[in-house]
């Protein structure tokens, strides 16, 4: 298990971290949401030592994280790169290496990704030569070469495909089901919303929510309402406890308070006009983080 | 995985990727290639027949001047030897001092030359040396001399050669001749591997790899494992350049190879150790404060000017290896690479002294890994624009 506690740091007048903590569980899958430049990337090289930290910890199983225990932890940088005139076999051997492996082992393994993320016809061309997606891929090899126990990657899905963001959201649920703990950050909340148990949010270099997605949205003081009523109107100016609404001619997308009762909603909704649509959920993930980090 | 295993893996990245590079090989041919010329070329051009002027004075001189020429008559190119005769030394001393003679051959015992130029003589001086010994060895033959007389004759020189300038000392001449041609050897090969470090780090830097990198180690065993494989590339491309131009030498015999004494020998590798050591360090501390490789040379802008600096004043060592300045180079760290070795070509440096130097630049050293060590830290993840030393000082992460 991966604890982040009260992680604090400040770049000259800049605070990047502001008491930011978080757990990530081995087997779980854990998305780290937040705004541009609040602290995620800084919170995440935090956990391979290279921030020095004014004040809080970073613990695996327990314990300080020490050097043995970063050779099983795989990283990919939100800035990425590799030597780009190595062979992409070449360069997996060689992180492998530098994780502990010993070279047989690390070029199996180093073959067996480059099979699995469909390069293996690749194995011996530059890094260089590879297309941006290609290159993408074996950087995602590189943080997994020495099948890591803690996968930490910093904005994985940026600038992939439709097929590269499947691929890549297959292989981190795979890792998580063989018990290896997971976290990224995204910006893209649909996509996390799809693929995490777990979120934590961060704004000003400080967690402002976390927990399991679906407790989250539960415990959300907000319900959302998705009405479409023929010449509706503006109906729900009329009703108690609406924070928030959006209109598409006759389609209404509302944010409303939990306690509100539905079947007032409802038949407020039928007051006004024919109903054609009337979905009463929690809210989405897109909503919590809003809600989180509104300024 | 101990830390110098990690240092090790580095290193033997460093190694065989950069020695598998275009850029090394490149570079190793061209070298190479130089190296060939500069002995081939000389070889070739002195092949080709000659004309020397020799002044004669007194008697005996024909014989040898004949043999001379004898020698060389089955060469594809013979060697022809004009003749003026001189009355007196003087008369001969003016113009041999004029240039109108090459050398002047007195009494068939003597040679006067200009200046003990270079080492082992020029070429006439060492054609008319040859030349005195075969007549010599056929008077012998003649008249019925013993074999010791003979190793006598070809172990000594037959001719007492008399520079007008300078003293003629062949063991000074030659270790001076090494020691310069070790300077520039140094020089080029410590600007030159360090320039290696210099943009191998900026590269890291600029191909993002550093992150990923450091995640695994510590940036001391990054740094370390980077030098360890420059420099035994560095090392390897010097001793086959070395290797090549001794064979080269040896077949064209351009001149005589002189043998470099162990002592010599010792101290330049030594010392080009500590030069590389001292000079990649700042270069590679030099190298993580920009991220783009074309800032990388003015990053190192004042590295090299040290450099450049300590090779120009060694230059007055090689000219006075006594004198009070030498001695004080002697103990500045960044440019005692140069002058030490020079000195120790001399003999001109006590013992003492000698030690005295290896340790101020190794303590020196010992300070510079630290310092280098933390501004490398604190500039590794640093993108952007160039970075101050003092910034990256401070910022130092680990």
């Amino acid at each position: 298990m991966l604890v982040l506690d009260g992680l604090a740091k400040t770049y000259g007048q800049v605070r990047a971290l502001d008491g930011c903590s978080f757990t990530v569980d081995r087997g779980r899958m854990i998305g780290f949401l937040g705004p541009n430049g609040v602290g995620k990337t800084t919170a995440m090289r935090a956990i391979f030592g290279l921030v020095r930290l004014d004040a809080g910890s970073v613990t695996w199983n327990g314990r300080p994280v020490a050097d043995e225990d970063r050779m099983r932890f795989g990283y990919m940088p939100e800035a990425r790169g590799l030597y780009p005139k190595m062979k992409a076999f070449d360069q997996l051997v060689y992180l492998g290496t530098l994780h502990g492996m010993t070279r047989p082992q690390a070029k199996a393994a180093a073959g067996r990704w480059l099979e699995t993320l469909g390069l293996a016809d690749r194995a011996d061309s530059p890094v260089e030569e590879l297309s941006h997606g290609n290159q993408q891929r074996v950087q995602l090899a590189a943080a997994l070469v020495h099948e890591p126990e803690l996968l930490v990657l910093d904005e994985p899905f940026s600038g992939l495909d439709p097929l590269g963001v499947e691929t890549m959201a297959g292989i981190l649920r795979d890792q998580a089901d063989r018990g290896v703990a997971v976290v990224f950050s995204s910006h893209q909340l649909d996509l996390v919303e799809d693929l995490c148990e777990d979120v934590a949010i961060i704004d000003h270099g400080r967690v402002v929510l976390s927990g399991n997605v679906d407790e989250l949205k539960d415990a959300s003081a907000y319900r959302r309402l998705d009405v479409e009523i023929e010449d509706g109107g503006d109906f729900f100016r009329h009703l108690r406890g609406v924070v928030a609404e959006e209109t598409d001619g006759d389609r209404h997308r509302l944010l409303v308070d939990k306690g509100t009762d539905v079947r007032e909603l409802l038949a407020e909704a039928a007051a006004a006009g024919r109903i054609r649509r009337f979905v009463y959920t929690t809210p989405s993930l897109s909503d919590l983080f809003r809600e989180a980090v509104s300024r | 995985m101990t830390s110098l295993e990690t240092v090790r893996m580095v290193a033997a990245r460093e190694f065989r990727e950069r020695g598998k590079s275009r850029a090394y090989l490149i570079s190793s041919a061209v070298t190479l290639g130089i190296i060939l010329a500069m002995v081939v070329i000389p070889a070739v051009l002195s092949g080709r027949g000659r004309t020397f002027t020799v002044g004669v004075l007194g008697e005996g001189n024909d014989p040898i001047l004949a043999a001379a020429e004898a020698l060389t008559a089955d060469d594809e190119s013979p060697t022809t030897i004009e003749r003026i005769s001189f009355d007196d030394r003087d008369e001969a001393s003016t113009a041999l001092e004029e240039g109108e003679v090459d050398a002047v051959l007195v009494d068939g015992r003597e040679l006067l030359v200009t200046t003990t130029g270079g080492f082992g003589g020029s070429d006439l001086e060492r054609l008319l040396q040859q030349a005195a010994s075969t007549r010599r060895i056929q008077e012998l033959l003649t008249t019925g001399g013993a074999a010791a007389d003979v190793v006598e004759i070809l172990t000594a020189e037959a001719l007492e050669v008399v520079p007008l300038r300078g003293e003629r000392g062949e063991e000074a001449a030659r270790r001076g001749m090494i020691a310069y041609g070790g300077l520039v050897l140094m020089y080029i090969a410590i600007l030159s591997y360090g320039a290696w470090l210099l943009t191998g780090v900026t590269e890291e830097k600029s191909n993002r790899v550093i992150e990923v990198l450091l995640a695994t180690m510590k940036p001391w065993q990054l740094l370390a494992g980077k030098m360890v494989g420059i420099g035994l590339l560095g090392i390897l491309q010097f001793v086959v350049t070395l290797i090549t131009a001794t064979v080269a030498i040896r077949v064209t015999n351009l001149f005589d190879f002189p043998e470099i004494p162990v002592d010599l020998l010792l101290s330049m590798v030594l010392w080009f150790l500590l030069g590389y050591g001292l000079y990649s360090v700042a270069y590679g501390a030099a190298g993580s404060l920009v991220s783009r490789a074309e800032d990388a040379q003015t990053a190192a802008f004042p590295m090299t000017m040290v450099a450049v600096v300590g090779f120009f004043v060694s230059f007055r060592a090689l000219a006075d290896p006594s004198s009070a300045s030498a001695v004080v180079m002697t103990f500045i760290p960044p440019v005692a690479p140069f002058v030490v070795p020079v000195r120790v070509a001399f003999g001109a440096i006590p013992l003492w002294e000698h030690a005295a130097a290896v340790a101020v630049t190794v303590g020196f050293l010992a300070v510079l890994v630290r310092l280098a060590g933390r501004v490398y830290a604190g500039a590794l993840l640093h993108y952007g624009g160039r970075l101050k030393f003092r910034e990256a000082f401070r910022s130092a992460e680990m």
